[in-house]
């Protein structure tokens, strides 16, 4: 089942998402990217209803963009979270609501300070240290109030993060197998092997 | 002749000229001069009021929520503060529409409008009455004085077409020119507020008409940011205290005019 | 499993002797899983108006831009403050809009409002889900742990308390009354408004 996860460190957010595409019971893809970068500063992890995430996802990567494109600098984090929560606010009381949940980190190069956003398909949204989606939450939530520091270095991020990902491997029974993890710091976005 | 081209917006005279909005632009050259300097800490705004008169009830703008008179310089949002000169309604109806798109943004994005995108929002505005068929377009400019994390402060002009630019320091509105050419000898980059202020007034005491300056002409705004919240603070002031800033830079009426007691 | 009850989180707010206070818990959940523990769900809405809202989270963000949007431009319009009691008419007018599918949060407010004479008087008021507003003497409370704060809040909260007094009254109800609410607690945030000045504390609870 799907999983994502994502802390923030020092001067860094740390974005994983796990890769498998299902329908019903069955895996159709093992190498689904489902974190996208949305600015040079900006990542986004999705999870939730098959077809809305994807939908959503690029609804929301080509909105940002065009602020981008019409006002030469990027929405700052906090913006882009608000407006990605109303967008999902407005969408709840619509006529066909998308299920799509979001984990939103971004590098403020104004102030200088990595952020992230647990939003949910509802619309709610809160800026936390660490948050997580899917049936891992149960699991790494936990984990990370014991082990989070939001002053830990990359390395030390990466293996509070492997901390959370193996322990959902060990005890979740729909444990999914492979994870991608993407960082956003100063120097902008990358993917890192775990 | 001029005639056939100029009774409507959209229609182009064989030179290629848009008449209505010259002769709005006419319009806004005989207003009252706003003026405007952009500092490194700060964005200074003065404007000449020119509707005055002893039977005028000025009592409200004593008393003011946010200082000024309200007829030339205008709070738009926490961060940008506007001088209008020109058509008076038109500019109440565009202060208007800048104050919602402002609490739009607000509302949207979780932080306050960057300055040059409200000035574009009222740019289109404005352009779209030079198209349409059947309107007249605003007879009004603005001077937007602003802060933004973006580009920090800013000051902008924007005219009846729609156009809009960025300045270090401009003029609109009557002896524009005067005021310009004197703005350009005495600019200098890294100015501080401070310095501007005192620019700002020389300047404008010596474009406006009346020989003495005095609150009931007068209208002034600082934007600056608090040193304690990090935010962008507006100053409209009250009536009184331009009175005491000009006593401060020895611009104001002396003691024994007669007009002055009592204020 | 009540949609009021999706989220958790309880606020209060309490009158005193020329000053009110108002407070929230600050856990998010989802259902019986905490999400995150700085939500705060009391806002400014003037230098001398809180406003508090429990319930479904995303609403209560939603409102909370939407109460700002109007506030706003009734200030800038008006030149003045809005007044308590024009506010709380306007979160009842916004909420009884959406009668037929109402927003899922129950609004306290807490504020002073200036007599003709120019001195503040409190005044606080709370509603519920579409708008029915309670105008009380006391104390009113809503969220997950509100049957709990009532009793407590009876018990506590006396006239005429200094803005101390009713720091301390009104943060023993709440830390007491949301320690026997599994949805609500992980601290708390208290204002205290009084005519001059307005005072912050955020208080340390059962972190659990």
């Amino acid at each position: 089942m799907e999983c994502s996860f994502a802390l923030t460190g020092k001067g860094y957010v740390l974005i994983a998402a796990d890769t498998t595409a299902a329908r019903s019971i069955v895996k159709m893809k093992a190498d689904e990217d489902k974190i996208k970068s949305l600015g040079p500063h900006l990542l986004m992890a999705y999870s939730g209803e098959p077809g809305d995430t994807v939908q959503f996802a690029e609804y929301v990567e080509r909105n940002i963009r065009l602020y981008q494109i019409r006002n030469l600098y990027p929405l700052r984090p906090a913006s882009a979270a608000s407006w990605v929560r109303r967008a999902l606010a407005d969408s709840l009381r619509s006529r066909s609501p998308y299920s799509v949940n979001l984990l939103l980190g971004g590098y403020d190069t104004a102030t200088h300070a990595p952020s992230l956003y647990w939003i949910d398909y509802l619309g709610t949204q809160a800026e936390v240290p660490f948050a997580c989606h899917g049936y891992g939450s149960y699991f790494a939530l936990s984990l990370l109030d014991r082990y989070h520091d939001p002053e830990a270095s990359l390395e030390e991020g990466l293996a509070t993060l492997r901390r959370c990902i193996d322990e959902v491997a060990k005890r979740l029974v729909v444990a999914p197998g492979k994870y991608k993890v993407k960082v956003v710091d100063k120097d902008g976005v990358r993917e890192i092997e775990l | 002749m001029a005639r056939r081209y100029d009774s409507r917006t959209t229609i182009f005279s064989p030179e290629g000229r848009l008449y209505q909005i010259e002769y709005a632009m006419e319009a806004i050259s005989h207003a009252g001069t706003v003026l405007g300097v952009l500092a490194k800490d700060g964005v200074v705004l003065a404007a000449e009021k020119k509707v005055t008169g002893k039977l005028l009830d000025m009592s409200g703008a004593k008393e003011g929520g946010y200082g000024g008179s309200g007829e030339k310089i205008f709070l738009l949002n926490s961060n940008v503060i506007a001088g209008v000169a020109g058509i008076t309604a038109d500019a109440n109806s565009l202060v208007n529409y800048a104050r919602t798109a402002a609490q739009r943004h607000l509302f949207t994005y979780n932080e306050d409008i960057p300055v040059e995108m409200l000035a574009q929002r009222l740019c289109d505005m404005k352009q779209g009455y030079t198209q349409y068929g059947g309107l007249r377009p605003f007879g009004v400019s603005l001077l937007y004085a602003g802060y933004d994390p973006h580009y920090e402060f800013q000051l902008y002009h924007s005219d009846p077409s729609g156009n809009y630019s960025g300045w270090k320091a401009t003029c609109i509105g009557a002896n524009n020119g005067t005021a310009q050419s004197l703005l350009k000898q005495e600019y200098k980059d890294d100015i501080t507020v401070e310095e501007a202020i005192g620019l700002v007034l020389r300047v404008m005491s010596k474009t406006m008409d009346s020989t003495t300056l005095g609150s009931e002409k007068l209208e002034f705004a600082v934007l600056t940011l608090d040193q304690n919240t990090k935010r962008p603070k507006a100053k409209i002031y009250k009536p009184a205290e331009i009175d005491a800033l000009l006593q401060q830079h020895d611009l104001g009426k002396k003691d024994d005019d007669a007009e002055m007691t009592g204020a | 499993m009540s949609i009021m009850e999706y989220n958790g989180g309880s606020v209060i707010a309490m009158v005193g002797k020329g000053c009110v206070a108002i407070g929230s818990d600050l856990r998010l959940g989802n259902q019986a899983l905490t999400v995150a523990t700085n939500f705060e769900k009391v806002f400014p809405v003037t230098d001398r108006i809180y406003l508090g809202m429990s319930g479904l989270a995303t609403d209560v963000a939603t409102l909370r831009e939407q109460f700002r949007f109007r506030v706003n431009m009734y200030q800038i319009k008006e030149e003045r403050d809005i007044e308590p009691e024009a506010f709380a008419h306007l979160v009842s007018s916004t909420l009884y809009e959406r009668r037929f599918g109402p927003y899922f949060i129950e609004p306290v407010i807490g504020g002073l409002w200036k007599t003709q004479g120019g001195e503040y008087k409190p005044y606080i008021a709370a509603a519920d889900l579409i708008g029915c507003l309670n105008f009380a003497k006391d104390f009113v409370v809503a969220g997950t742990a509100s049957e709990k704060l009532f009793g407590v809040a009876e018990g506590l909260w006396e006239p005429d308390l200094e803005p101390e007094d009713l720091f301390e009254t009104i943060s023993q109800t709440l830390m007491n009354g949301v320690d026997r609410d599994a949805y609500s607690g992980w601290g708390a945030i208290i204002h205290i408004v009084t005519p001059d000045k307005v005072v912050t504390r955020t208080l340390k609870g059962r972190m659990d």
